[in-house]
């Protein structure tokens, strides 16, 4: 009785559901594309709902980009690369800067520093020579009223003996073989960085990589060592490193003083050798990837070789069998 | 509009217009046509080129998609996996052959669609936009690959936590501005499938049971617009 019951009840079900559309309804529904009106008016609302859900988000996040602390934003962004009163690194040292040029112009430059040099502007052309040709990279959320503030803190700290952004003091020991053989490590990734950053042959190659070279999302780093002149730059510059890419990920997992030794004594073993050539690796990577993608063609026909094939061909597979045996 | 602004609506704004346009229309739909969660397949009505396309795009597909959400949920895993040379090459050139098997797929999968009259005729423009999206996504993301390896390393370390400040509503979009424009392509781009996958046959995706993976092959018959 129960079951009959069921089925009964089942029955109803299948009917009222059809029942709400009609045969050319139907086939609009399994065609896939909404039709109705009311469906198109809902839509219509959804993305409307959406589009002011976006609107709202766009100004939440607009706000924390400009609410960063002047000094923590300089030592984030600047230190890299620049110190106040520590001597020159990659940049100049920032000390007095303001009454070597006008704050106009350095406001400008901070800006869009590209902009600037590849404007032909003299000034600019002199200090990307002296960095030896590596540009100042616009600083992140960079706008006019930021930029005024920066000038602040510079002509503050320019007036104090021992600015708070004097710079590290690098030891300035011969570096061993272990200094260099645990560089090479933590470039391959094989020694895991203490705070968890990532291995540099994710994005960058070198002379001495593995079978397949580096990752090329970022720069060669085989002149690096000569590129950010030396020892102290470039360990200043990997105390906070300065480009977009690899500020967020080591904002949160510097390194410590001690992979930065072993990286700068590898970096400096580098240093005479000649970049990899890329082109290489690319025509053995993407040789490797077809192979791999033939193979597994090959794999999903043999996988499925009882596949159905045609109502014809089977018939005249099987008579021909059949005339031969 | 600035860099700045133009930024913030690309990584901020439209994900959430797109993921919000998701899981709103997605339950819209299966709640008003439950019908149209469906695949729609074309396989009663070509079945010569039909594996050599739709099986290597779907395996292709899947497997990509697995090892993005992969990345995405396990970053750290990921990159304990890729810490010998030799396990990220091999994870590499893998992920490098399934994308290029999904752009085999893929555009036979086109190819198949617009030169066989009879599927043309139940091909909707929604299919084939949502191709021409698909196209320029897997094309972009094999061209990443050979440009920009290693993408599974970076994908872990600048684009997990970037979508993780989607998913926690603090958008963070500094790890993400100074990408190749191609990388922003396609970052950009699978948020617009998110947001159109709910008016497309993409929805058939989330039919559950989904036994697609490992039912033995079958001729599916299509329905046509006029039944009676």
């Amino acid at each position: 009785m129960s079951a009959l019951a069921s089925i009964r009840c089942r029955r109803r079900s299948v009917v009222r559901t059809a029942g709400r559309y009609s045969p050319r309804q139907v086939g609009s529904l399994m065609k896939g594309s909404a039709t109705s009106r009311g469906v198109r008016r809902a839509c219509q609302r959804i993305i409307g709902l959406a589009g002011v859900g976006g609107c709202l988000a766009l100004c939440m996040a607009a706000i924390p980009a400009f609410g960063q602390d002047t000094p923590d934003y300089f030592r984030q962004n600047c230190t890299s690369c620049h110190t106040i009163g520590g001597g020159r690194l990659t940049g100049p040292d920032l000390k007095d800067v303001t009454k070597r040029q006008t704050r106009e112009w350095l406001a400008k430059y901070l800006l869009n520093p590209r902009a600037v040099i590849d404007s032909g502007d003299p000034y600019a052309k002199k200090l990307y020579e002296e960095a030896r040709n590596v540009p100042m990279p616009t600083p992140p959320a960079i706008n006019a009223e930021r930029a005024q503030k920066l000038l602040d803190l510079i002509e503050a700290e320019s007036l104090l003996e021992k600015s708070q952004f004097k710079g590290l003091q690098i030891s300035t020991a011969p570096f061993t073989d272990e200094d260099r053989a645990r560089g090479h490590e933590i470039y391959l990734g094989m020694r895991r960085l203490e705070k968890g950053g990532t291995a540099c042959i994710s994005c960058h190659s070198v002379s001495k990589s593995a079978a397949l070279g580096g990752g090329r999302l970022g720069p060669d780093l085989t002149n690096v060592f000569e590129r950010l002149k030396g020892r102290v730059a470039l360990s200043a510059w990997l105390v906070a490193p300065g480009t977009e890419t690899m500020q967020p990920i080591f904002r949160n997992h510097p390194l410590s003083p001690d992979e930065i030794q072993w990286l700068v004594a590898f970096f400096e073993s580098t240093a005479a050798e000649s970049p990899p050539d890329p082109s290489r690796n690319q025509v053995s990577f993407l040789l490797a990837g077809l192979a791999g993608a033939i193979t597994g063609v090959f794999f999903l026909d043999s996988l499925w070789k009882n596949r159905f094939h045609s109502v014809r061909r089977s018939l005249v597979d099987a008579n021909t069998a059949r005339g031969k045996s | 509009m600035s860099q700045h602004f133009l930024d913030q609506f690309l990584f901020v704004a439209l994900p959430y217009v797109c993921l919000f346009t998701f899981f709103l229309m997605t339950v819209y739909r299966y709640r008003v046509q439950s019908f149209s969660y469906s695949s729609l397949s074309s396989q009663f009505l070509e079945n010569k080129n039909h594996f050599w396309t739709v099986v290597p795009f779907h395996y292709g597909i899947l497997v990509i998609t697995a090892g993005h959400l992969i990345a995405f949920l396990m970053p750290r895993s990921l990159l304990a996996w890729n810490s010998v040379p030799w396990r990220l090459y091999v994870l590499e050139i893998a992920a490098l052959a399934f994308g290029i098997l999904t752009l085999i797929g893929l555009v036979g999968v086109i190819v198949r669609r617009a030169t066989s009259v009879k599927i043309r005729k139940v091909t909707t423009p929604t299919d084939w936009i949502l191709f021409g999206m698909l196209l320029v996504q897997t094309v972009s993301g094999v061209s990443q690959a050979l440009i920009y390896p290693w993408g599974s390393a970076w994908f872990a370390t600048s684009l997990s936590p970037y979508l993780w400040s989607i998913v926690k509503l603090t958008p963070d979009v500094s790890y993400v501005v100074a990408m190749p424009w191609l990388v922003k392509l396609h970052i950009v781009l699978a948020f617009l499938t998110i947001g159109f996958f709910p008016f497309t046959r993409l929805v058939h995706v989330l039919v559950i049971p989904n036994p697609y993976l490992w039912r033995k092959p079958q001729v599916v018959r299509w329905y046509s617009r006029h039944t009676k």
